[in-house]
């Protein structure tokens, strides 16, 4: 028994590390084009924290509406979503990438 | 009461001689202060591009707070209140959450287009509740089945209820009590010095291929602008001091879709049903308008939206009765206070609903339920056209009115109800009038509300050939 499932594992191993290194050849490429820059990394950070709050269940359903409607609706019904989040929104209210949710691409 | 009012005098004035002076006395209509505050149903920017999912979720977000403060003062202030996912088995807790009752008969387009291989045509049910259904909670991120002390066949799904009682090892819910957020708080209504009434009318059913109401209609128009009867009766009608018509005042016969089916080249010179109705409807509010101010809502077969909140219906459909000022084109659902009295109520949409999905028949009791629910459609947008709305949830009620009333119902019934705190609210369900033949009048000094039918002759009644106006 034993010896068959150390077989098994063994080849398990084999083949995931495999394919791990073939990812990690594939990723390195991409991000490399793009030079990281101080303004970047704000924007990546802005970014992340507005992800965070659509993900955040207790403020209701994120899609077909924008992410300010979504926080004055909460703010409207005394859940205190974070003060930053409606001041980030509206510094840039015309970058879709701000103003609409995480999965703004997909039809309804 | 009214009937005691115009029939103080014994008639004698019809079987006499025209008094010298010239025409008589005037009786004059006390106006009275008017607010519209139906704000919240009309439906500014139209955009259908949302989910359903943010109006339950601003449902449950709007009714939590009142509904745990309700579950403290009925469980004692230290009960548990869990979310679902906090939930431990065996524990004795209450939870908050939205109703959602599984039924097997509920209409499924996508049921029916999967089985249409072998579907054989159902029967139109007038009920659509069954043995099987099953009743679950819902809240944010969970759902649970429920069992024990909750009647399935009164809940429907949509309300917004608070639980008591605790999860069992095979994972449903045993409820041991459950309430619900109850009346809201209402503003005391001012003491009136005399008797003023308003007449509530629904179903006028105009442009039926039976004409029959037409003379009670006409009956009624006469009696609210004192061309009927005796002096006694026409002071009567001078009380009357507003009309409100909630919903449909077109008859379900001019949505016929005959016109749709036919190929277009052999319908080309046929005129809607809808347009001859219409223009009789707008004949109607001109004598009313002439003499009362009439508050006019659409209804399920009215030409405007069919989504609830139904807007007003256009001015430009009355080229005769919109000139005048007292002819108020409102939504449905509508809300005013006339004269410190707070009216509320719709066509009836939202009654008609809950009664197929729920075993309750009465429409009074279906009334009585929802305001008890603190929430006027509980059942849109689930079997209800409802306009999607994600910031907050214009049905539930805010403030308690003193008159709540639904139209288009089966008969006349009007109760008197006491809340938890003294709020006291006038149910009334205003019967169709197209063939009831009833209206009813409400007293806004009293409260008290009399129906008050027109009896004409008409094919069913043979032996009754006299027209007569009874309260």
């Amino acid at each position: 028994m034993t010896t068959k499932h150390g077989l098994i594992t063994d080849s398990f191993k084999v083949v995931k590390k495999a394919k791990r290194r073939v990812k990690r050849e594939k990723r390195p490429p991409s991000p490399a084009p793009h030079r990281v820059t101080e303004t970047e990394t704000v924007r990546e950070e802005e970014l992340h924290k507005l992800r965070q709050f659509d993900l955040d269940w207790t403020f209701g359903p994120c899609t077909g509406i924008s992410r300010l409607q979504r926080w004055e609706r909460a703010k409207l019904h005394g859940l205190s979503p974070l003060e930053e989040i409606r001041d980030l929104l509206l510094q840039t209210h015309t970058d879709p990438e701000y103003n609409l949710s995480l999965w703004r691409e997909y039809p309804l | 009461m009214f009937s005691d009012m115009s029939a103080q005098k014994d008639g004698s004035s019809l079987l006499c001689r025209p008094s010298e002076d010239q025409g008589g006395p005037v009786f004059e209509r006390m106006s009275l202060a008017y607010s519209p505050c139906s704000e919240r149903y009309t439906v500014g920017e139209r955009s259908f591009s949302r989910q359903y999912a943010h109006i339950y979720a601003a449902r449950l977000m709007q009714m939590r707070p009142l509904l745990s403060e309700r579950a403290q003062q009925k469980w004692g202030s230290d009960v548990l209140i869990r979310k679902l996912c906090d939930l431990q088995t065996g524990e004795q807790c209450c939870i908050v959450g939205t109703l959602f009752k599984r039924m097997e008969l509920q209409p499924s387009i996508l049921k029916e287009i999967s089985e249409e291989h072998n579907l054989l045509p159902q029967p139109a049910r007038a009920k659509l509740i069954s043995e099987t259904d099953e009743l679950i909670l819902e809240d944010e991120l969970q759902r649970i089945k429920l069992e024990g002390k909750i009647d399935r066949d009164i809940c429907v799904t949509g309300s917004v209820i608070a639980i008591y009682g605790a999860e069992k090892n095979d994972g449903k819910f045993t409820v041991e009590d459950f309430c619900m957020a109850d009346l809201p708080p209402q503003t005391p209504r001012p003491a009136l010095s005399s008797d003023r009434f308003v007449l509530l009318v629904s179903g006028l059913g105009l442009g039926s291929s039976h004409a029959d109401s037409m003379l009670g209609l006409q009956l009624l128009v006469d009696m609210v602008t004192g061309q009927l009867g005796d002096q006694g009766e026409q002071s009567g009608a001078a009380t009357i001091s507003r009309v409100l018509l909630a919903g449909n005042l077109l008859s379900q016969s001019t949505q016929d879709s005959d016109a749709a089916k036919k190929p277009k080249y052999l319908t080309k010179k046929t005129q809607a049903g809808s347009v001859e109705a219409i223009r009789l409807l707008d004949e109607l509010l001109l004598q009313l308008a002439a003499s009362v101010p009439v508050d006019v809502m659409p209804g399920q077969y009215d030409p405007t939206n069919y989504t609830l909140p139904q807007q007003p219906l256009h001015r430009c459909m009355f080229p005769l009765s919109s000139v005048y000022p007292t002819l108020q084109l409102v939504s449905n659902p509508h809300q005013s206070i006339i004269d410190g009295v707070r009216f509320l109520g719709t066509s009836g949409q939202n009654v008609c609903d809950i009664q197929k999905y729920s075993s309750m028949d009465r429409h009074l009791e279906i009334l009585e339920n929802t305001l008890r629910l603190r929430h006027l459609a509980p059942t849109a947008p689930d079997t209800l056209g409802c306009f999607p709305f994600y910031q907050k949830d214009p049905f539930i009620l805010e403030e308690c009115p003193n008159v709540y009333f639904s139209g288009n119902a089966p008969t006349f019934e009007s109760k008197l109800i006491k809340g938890p705190d003294g709020q006291e609210v006038l149910l009334v369900t205003i019967p169709d009038f197209s063939s009831t033949q009833t209206a009813c009048l409400v007293n806004l000094r009293t409260l008290a509300c009399e129906p008050v039918s027109f009896s004409a002759f008409s094919a069913d009644d043979d032996e009754e050939s006299d027209m007569n106006v009874s309260h």
